[in-house]
This record gives C-alpha cells, sequence and structure tokens, in this order.
C-alpha cells in the first residue's frame, strides 16, 4: 500500500482543517519546508489540495505545485477542477495526476478521461452515512456510491479516492467497514482518507485487501504517524502473525471464572485446557492467579511442563523474588499488576534482571482510570498515562484489561485501545469483553492490539481458538 | 537417537530438554567438556547476554569441547544465543569474539520497530532442518540482536529489515527462534534435527 502524504493549500501555505471548515484552518509552515521535515521517500506520491480552488474554482497555488513537481516526488492535485483548462492546468504545471471531486459526479469525468486518459484521473469520492457529497461537502450528490464506482469501473479508472467526512481529520481512525463494502462492490482499487492516526490504522487499511494507497495529511504533520516507522510495519504487515491467547483465571488449582471477577464458577483443569487450547492453536497462554497470593505456582509449573507455546503468568507478583519464582516454575514472561502500581520501579527491577521480554505490566482499566486487586480497588491513576509510564520503566508488553467491558460480551474497549497503542511503541494485548468474532477483528484493525485475549468464551466452548483464528485470516489478518 | 544437551545455567535447559524428547531424543544432560568433545549430536541452547554465555564456555572449556566435536565430525544445533555464539562475534555491549564456528557478526536490530523483538514472526526456509514444514510458517522469536545475511544462511525472516532466522554450515545449526516454544513447527525442528544423518 503507497503511502501518500497530504497537504492542503491555503495562501501559500501548508494548512488542516476540522469537517472541511475553513474557519477552524491550523497553519503548519509553508509546503517546501514541510515537505522537508516530512522525510518523503524519493519517487512517492504526494497528494496536493489548493482549498482556494476548491471553495472559488479558481487555482491560485500553481506556483508551489511547479515547485514541488521539479522534485523527485508524484504530485496528484486536486481542488475546484470543473473544465478541461482547469485540469491542463494543473498538468502543465508538473502534476502526474489531477483529483476530481464535485466534477466526478458530472460528464466532465468522461471528457477528461478522453482527454488525458484513465490513468491521471483519480475521482475523489467524499462520502458521510453511505452518501456522495459533493461542493465542498456541502451538497448530497444525485448519484448514488454503486452508480458512481460503476461509471470509474466502466471508464477503466484504477483508483478512486475515498474520504469518509465524519472521519476526516477527527483522528479517530479511518472508515474501515466503508472501505470492506466497497471491496465486495467495486473492483476500482480505494484510495482511503481520513481519520487515520496511528500506525496501525495503515497496516490494518493495507490488509483490506482492496486499498492500493492511503493519503495522510493531519496524522503526520502532527507527528502521530511517521513515515520511515510505517514503513517498516508495512513491510511486516503479512509476516508478523497477530496471536490469540486463551486466559485461564486459576484458582485452587483449577480453571475458574466469574463476571467483573465476580461470581466466580468452575471452569475446568488448567492442565488440559491448556493443551486443548495449544491443539487448537492458541499462540500463548495466560494464567492469572485470582487469589494473587501465589497460590497457583504448583498449577503453573504442571502447565509449563504440557505445553510448547510461550506462557505469561500474573497474579499476587510483589517482588523481584516473586517474578523468578513464577519464571522457574516455567513462565516466560510475568504479568505484575497491584505491586507495580504502588511502587513503578518494581518494572524496572524486573525489567534490568529478567530482560524486556520477560515483562508484561498488566493495566485494569475502569473509567479511564487504572485499578488494583482484580478490579476491586479504584486508584487515582489514569490508566493511558499508567501504560506509557510502565513502557518507559521496562515493560515489554501491556496486557489492557477493560473492567468495564469484563464477561458483558459486548466487544473490546475500541477507544480505550485506540487510545493506548497510539501513544505505546511496545505491544498490546487486548482483553475483556469478548463475545463474537468480529470483537476480535476490531480489536486488532481499529484498537490496534497485537494480541487478543478471552477467558469464559473459550472454556465455555462459545467460540474456539481455532475459530477466531480463522476468522481473523479471512478478514485479512494474519496468524499463525 | 541419542542427543547431548549442554547443561548451561544460562539457558531454558528443562524447556528444551522436554522438547528435546517430544522430539524423539535419547537424552544426554552434561557439563563435562570430554562429554562433549565425544558428542556425535549437540544442543546447545541460551538466552540472556552474548558475553555471559562465551565467559561460561570459556571458563568451562566447553568451547573448546564443542570445537573438537565439530572437527570431529559431530552435528551441532545452537538455539538463540547458543545460535549466536556460533558466529565469529557479536556487538553487544562492545565486541565480543564467538565460537568463531559460522562466519559472520551478530548486530543489534536497528530500525522503528521495538526491540526486542517479541513473537511469532514467519520464517523463509530451505533446509533438512524445515523438512515438512511449509514456507512461511511462523516460529517464535525473543531477541534484541541477529545476524544478517550470513553465510549459510537457510532461513531469514523480517524486522527491521531482513535477518538471519537460521544457519546452516556442513553439520552445524543455528535459530535465531525458540523452537521450544513454537508448538508443533519447533517441535518438528528438533525432530528434523534428531533424525538427520
Amino acid at each position: 500500500m503507497e503511502l501518500i502524504p497530504s497537504l492542503d493549500l491555503l495562501n501559500g501555505r501548508v494548512v488542516r482543517l476540522t469537517h472541511g471548515d475553513f474557519a477552524s484552518a491550523k497553519v503548519y509552515g509553508d509546503a517546501e519546508s514541510v515537505l522537508d521535515a516530512l522525510h518523503v521517500p524519493r519517487g512517492a506520491r504526494l497528494h496536493v489540495v489548493d482549498l482556494e480552488a476548491s471553495r472559488s474554482g479558481k487555482p491560485v497555488e500553481t506556483d508551489i505545485v511547479r515547485r514541488l513537481a521539479r522534485r523527485d516526488l508524484i504530485v496528484q492535485v486536486g481542488g475546484g477542477i470543473r473544465s478541461l483548462d482547469d485540469a491542463r492546468r494543473w498538468l502543465d504545471c508538473g502534476a502526474e495526476r489531477i483529483v476530481v471531486g464535485t466534477a466526478a459526479v458530472t460528464s466532465l469525468l468522461d471528457a477528461l478521461v478522453e482527454t488525458f486518459g484513465p490513468e491521471r484521473i483519480v475521482p475523489a469520492i467524499d462520502v458521510r452515512d453511505g452518501v456522495v457529497r459533493t461542493e465542498g461537502w456541502t451538497r448530497e450528490a444525485t448519484v448514488n456510491m454503486g452508480e458512481l464506482f460503476a461509471r470509474v469501473e466502466a471508464l477503466a479508472i484504477p483508483e478512486a479516492l475515498v474520504t469518509d467526512i465524519s472521519k476526516d481529520g477527527a483522528l479517530r481512525g479511518p472508515s474501515f467497514t466503508l472501505y470492506r463494502e466497497l471491496r465486495k462492490t467495486t473492483r476500482v482499487k480505494i484510495i482511503a482518507s481520513g481519520g487515520v492516526s496511528q500506525t496501525s490504522d495503515l497496516v490494518s487499511l493495507a490488509r483490506l485487501g482492496n486499498v492500493s494507497g492511503c493519503v495522510i495529511g493531519k496524522a503526520l504533520l502532527e507527528k502521530r504517524v511517521d513515515l520511515n516507522e510505517a514503513g517498516a510495519r508495512l513491510a511486516t504487515a503479512d509476516s508478523v502473525p497477530e496471536r490469540v491467547i486463551p486466559c485461564l483465571d486459576v484458582r485452587g488449582g483449577r480453571v475458574v471464572k466469574g463476571v467483573s471477577f465476580e461470581n466466580i464458577r468452575d471452569a475446568g483443569d488448567p492442565v488440559e485446557c491448556a493443551m486443548r487450547y495449544e491443539e487448537e492453536g492458541a499462540d500463548e497462554l495466560v494464567i492469572l492467579d485470582i487469589e494473587g497470593d501465589r497460590s497457583s505456582i504448583d498449577t503453573v509449573h504442571r502447565v509449563a511442563e504440557s505445553i510448547f507455546i510461550p506462557l505469561t503468568v500474573g497474579g499476587g507478583i510483589r517482588s523481584v523474588e516473586d517474578f523468578r519464582d513464577t519464571l522457574r516454575a516455567g513462565a516466560d514472561r510475568v504479568a505484575i499488576n497491584t505491586a507495580a502500581l504502588r511502587r513503578p520501579e518494581l518494572i524496572a527491577e524486573c525489567s534490568s534482571e529478567f530482560g524486556v521480554q520477560a515483562v508484561v505490566v498488566s493495566v485494569d482499566a475502569k473509567g479511564g482510570y487504572a485499578t488494583v486487586r482484580g478490579g476491586r480497588e479504584a486508584t487515582d491513576v489514569d490508566a493511558i498515562r499508567w501504560c506509557r509510564r510502565a513502557e518507559e520503566l521496562g515493560a515489554g508488553e501491556i496486557l489492557l484489561t477493560s473492567i468495564d467491558r469484563d464477561g458483558t460480551n459486548s466487544g473490546f474497549d475500541i477507544e480505550l485501545l485506540r487510545a493506548a497503542t497510539s501513544v505505546l511503541k511496545i505491544g498490546v494485548i487486548a482483553s475483556g469483553g469478548a463475545g463474537a468474532l468480529d470483537h476480535f477483528r476490531d480489536a486488532i484493525e481499529a484498537g490496534g492490539a497485537r494480541a487478543v485475549l478471552a477467558a469464559s468464551l473459550f472454556h465455555d466452548r462459545v467460540l474456539t481458538v481455532g475459530e477466531v483464528k480463522r476468522h481473523l485470516e479471512a478478514e485479512g489478518i494474519p496468524v499463525r | 537417537m541419542r542427543v547431548t544437551l549442554i547443561d548451561s545455567p544460562l539457558a531454558n535447559v528443562a524447556n528444551i530438554a522436554r522438547a528435546l524428547r517430544a522430539a524423539g531424543a535419547e537424552l544426554e544432560l552434561t557439563r563435562d567438556p570430554a562429554a562433549i568433545a565425544g558428542a556425535k549430536k549437540l544442543v546447545l541452547p541460551g538466552v540472556g547476554s552474548f558475553a555471559a554465555a562465551m565467559a561460561w564456555l570459556g571458563e568451562t572449556s566447553i568451547d573448546n569441547a564443542i570445537r573438537d566435536a565439530v572437527a570431529a565430525g559431530a552435528s551441532l544445533l545452537g538455539i538463540c544465543v547458543g545460535h549466536q555464539v556460533l558466529f565469529d562475534a557479536s556487538h553487544e555491549m562492545g565486541r565480543t569474539s564467538g565460537l568463531g564456528i559460522l562466519r559472520g557478526e551478530v548486530h543489534r536490530f536497528e530500525g522503528p520497530l521495538p526491540v526486542p523483538q517479541i513473537g511469532w514472526n514467519r520464517v523463509q526456509s530451505h533446509s533438512p532442518l524445515f523438512d515438512n514444514i511449509p514456507a512461511n510458517t511462523p516460529f517464535y522469536f525473543v531477541n534484541s540482536y541477529a545476524a544478517r545475511d550470513a553465510e549459510g544462511e537457510i532461513a531469514s525472516a523480517e524486522y527491521n529489515g531482513s535477518f538471519t532466522a537460521a544457519v546452516q554450515h556442513g553439520r552445524v545449526f543455528g535459530v535465531q527462534f525458540h523452537p521450544e516454544k513454537s508448538s508443533r513447527a519447533g517441535l518438528r525442528v528438533l525432530r528434523n534435527f534428531v533424525t538427520w544423518n
């Protein structure tokens, strides 16, 4: 998938509007210095919008486009193109492609394709709630989306720029649903636009299969996305599988499960469960000692002896010694929670003693705050700030549980996940709320999680690990 | 098939022993240089620091025992840091010399992805070590350092660029991943080594 930096120009400067409102313009500086700061790779495509032209129909930023086109970049220009002459003017400035919005729904599209060829025309289709909008998003178009894409396809235009207006500039994530829907209805490749706010959004778009490019504006300017890092993540988008992790909540040598850590009931033998989950394709196992008194150390040992996948163990780890004992019992990684919140240095101590890879920090979030003792006790520590601090101190991964969602089967807390994954470099395991196959997809695709965890859903055989993995794979998310 | 597992205190020996047994090995666990020098099939495990691993091999004279065994035609499998020490050197905290059985040096992952790499990663492979394992099968990795484009590379993976996931030079093999944590595919690699002639 092509990463296409986007520069919106107004009065010779790079700006961003929110929801297309000119009064909201935020100025970032002149085009060339902004471009230099973004470290755009040579030969990349650049998306330029002349905002004044899109409002008044009069192209004003021709000098800037001419200068940008002289660089080793493929420039595509949009904004107020309403005639063959408008298009020609931009192409004469050195633009390789022109982006046509309002014009795309008129007969001009046919004339443009006939005159300049389908490869040089990029129709921009703005959508809100499934309806195409025109005239700077103010008007509802007279054609529906299906008809428009049928025309684009008939004209042999390879790509269309599709913006979900409600997502644009809002930094809440792109419209995966819209693009997935288009995969079923058109062969036209999509250049996604709007809502990208973190690197995982780009990985998720690339995995959809029909998205050939992504225009990134605000997220780049606001330094939420770095082109170099995004390139590296995209290079592993297919090779690093996302993980499905069953969790065994253990008490008194048995697997148990309750809603929000209450109403505990028996759910089986830990060794039997563990072996079944590995057989079904679990990528890792988590054991949580819900008593938090380290009484399950023998269970940990028995489970570790019966599986050949990584094992993470948490619950009641209060010291470096507890941590070491748990590793000795056969855990590969150890999750710490309450003790780390009370004394954050414990994370650094364990990390330097046993390595970053061994340290998982478990964060139980309730109403945005971290809780301790399995969600039973509130703190005044902001959950996301705590995640960042844990990363700084040497956590290798965060196990992020939404206590609000735990046991509800209503889906993972995507907003909480995005808040964490947008600020962390280390991975996040999504936990709490899984109830259906799409929930797992959404946690990874929209939430940016690198692993998904569930307990009762698997214990009760509502879903199997294998079913979840097959579903993720069918949705384009690589699994082992 | 008899396999001699080097009982390093700097390794997850118990897990590897269990996996090797599951892969059909008849296991001898030892720190005795003479037993190692005379072994026909050796496994060298290792986790943690390269320098610490080399220091222990030096203090115990197991370094020379391994070289002697290889010179006498033994087959050898290095795992994780046990794979890294087979090379000429590592650049973990300055340059530390390795066993020099394989040409090449081990470097830290440089790039935007978080280090260490923790998790599954698909491996492109071609070698008897990967017999009956489909292309692109993921294995479990935990590493901050890796060799790149090593001589004798038989498997590679992608993390901040391509790196060497496994090597083979004659009868000497090394794997950067953890076969003992890589479920069925990992056990298959161990079985291939155990039964290899």
